[in-house]
Formats: C-alpha cells, structure tokens, sequence
C-alpha cells in the first residue's frame, strides 16, 4: 500500500481510538494525519511527472503548503471532472486547516463526530483525485499548487 | 442565532495589522443564511456559529461551527454536513465575500460534554 493510503488508514484508526478513549492527543493526531495523507497523495503524483527518480524527494519538499492552498479553481458549470477536481481542492483547504487547529490550538478540542466528518473529508478527496489524477486539468492543478500562475 | 465576529486574530502572524473584508462590517446577510439553512436542514441541525477572522496563513476567513442533532450525527454525519456547506455556498458567494469558508461539526451530546463557549 502507499505511503498516503497508509497515512489515512492510520488517521482512521487514531480516530477509532480517540473515540473510544477519548483521547484529544488520538483525535488531533488524527486529523493531522489524513491531511498529511492528502499532502502526499497529491505530491506524489506531482513528482512522478520527474524523469530523475533519485531527484522527486528533494522536489516534493519544495511543496508550500499556503501555496498550495492558494490554488484555487473555479467554473460557472463544472464538468464531473471539474466537480471532483474542486472536491479535491475544498478538502485540501479544510484539512490544511483543521490540522494547524488540531496541531496547534489547544484551547479548541475535537469531538469525535468532527474527527469523523474530517475523515470522511479526506476520505472522499482521495476517491475523487483517483478518477481525475491523469485529466489535464488536475496536472496542471498540480503545477497551480506548486506554485506556478495559471496560463 | 449567529454569534458576533470577533476581531481579534485568530492566529497572529507577525506585528502588522491585518484587515478584514468590508463585510465583516454588516454581517445582516451572513446572519440571515445561516438563519434560513438551520431552519432548512432541522432538526437536524440544531443551530449554526459563525466568526469572521483569520485562518493559519492569514487569510480573511468564516468559521462555520454547526451542531448537530444526535441522530443525524449517527446516521447521515456526511450527508447533512455536505448539505450545510452547500446551501451556505449557495447563499454566500464566498469568493466575492474575500472569505475562505470553513466547517465544523459536532453533535448536541458531544457539546454538552466539552461545553465550549465558542459552540454554545
């Protein structure tokens, strides 16, 4: 299994037992994973675009994570393939936000319904990036969140 | 039904100051949205808070927090928590706004126990 698809079992299963200890520490380290998970999942695909193998590590790292959230997509009627592309791009923000809450905000505590619905967030993100991973339009997302402007 | 914003920020960044879009200034049209989507989607949404403020990269942001019904929560979670950030986005043009949206859920039991002012 893949590394990103190994993350998000993992922010499952933190999840299961933050609910079932009512851990914060299980909870938050949850929520932190399956944005890691998402994080990765879409690097990966971005650097295998690479022809130097020995070279995607250092690549991947270059990655910002405020510039990738920057990336935005819009249409006034989205295809099916924009619409999963865009529940990509919502998720991604969301968790990116809920992780710096679950990393970083102590004064606020997950509940375990909110861990769930941030799971199933990234849950569904991973399905609809699988089906629009090779489009045009999701690699050339890749490149927005990477930081190069629109053409 | 709406909490007021707050203009503190939520994730101090550095020493300079930080301006929120005009529409923090009359929220009446944000408050009238969640209004009609929590009587939209009851009882299994019990009530929806707001706050207007900043997210982690200093990004003019809403923080929707919603609570939900305990059944709703158990049953369909996905499904009404998709349905709130729809109708929102479909009263709220977001980008015209200058506001990144976020969501939260929790459900009624879930609150009575952590208690937290922000969510009450």
């Amino acid at each position: 299994m893949a590394f990103p698809d190994d993350l998000l079992k993992d922010a499952h299963h933190l999840a299961a037992r933050g609910e079932k200890d009512l851990r914060q520490s299980s909870l938050r380290r949850a929520v932190s994973t399956a944005y890691y998970a998402l994080f990765h999942l879409l690097i990966a695909d971005f650097v295998l675009n690479w022809k130097r193998p020995d070279q995607r590590v250092r690549l991947g790292r270059m990655f910002d994570h405020s510039k990738m959230k920057q990336a935005k997509f819009q249409s006034a009627n989205p295809t099916p393939v924009e619409e999963d592309l865009k529940t990509v791009i919502d998720a991604f923000a969301q968790l990116q936000e809920d992780r710096y809450t679950a990393d970083y905000d102590v004064g606020t505590n997950w509940s375990p319904k909110g861990v769930e619905n941030t799971l199933a967030i990234a849950d569904e993100a991973f399905k609809a990036w699988r089906i629009v991973r090779k489009e045009k339009i999701a690699q050339d997302h890749l490149l927005t969140m990477f930081g190069a402007r629109r053409m | 039904m709406s909490r007021e914003y707050r203009r503190a920020m939520r994730y101090p960044q550095d020493e300079e100051p930080m301006y929120l879009p005009s529409v923090a200034a009359n929220t009446l049209p944000i408050d009238r949205a969640v209004t009609e989507v929590a009587e939209r989607l009851a009882p299994d949404v019990q009530y929806i808070r707001y706050e207007i403020g900043w997210d982690w990269s200093g990004d003019p942001a809403i923080f929707f927090r919603v609570v939900l019904s305990d059944e709703a929560s158990q049953k369909r979670l996905r499904k009404v928590a998709t349905q709130v950030v729809w109708h929102l986005a479909r009263l709220l043009d977001f980008p015209s706004m200058g506001l990144f949206p976020y969501h939260n859920f929790r459900s009624v039991s879930e609150q009575a126990v952590l208690r937290e002012e922000a969510w009450a």
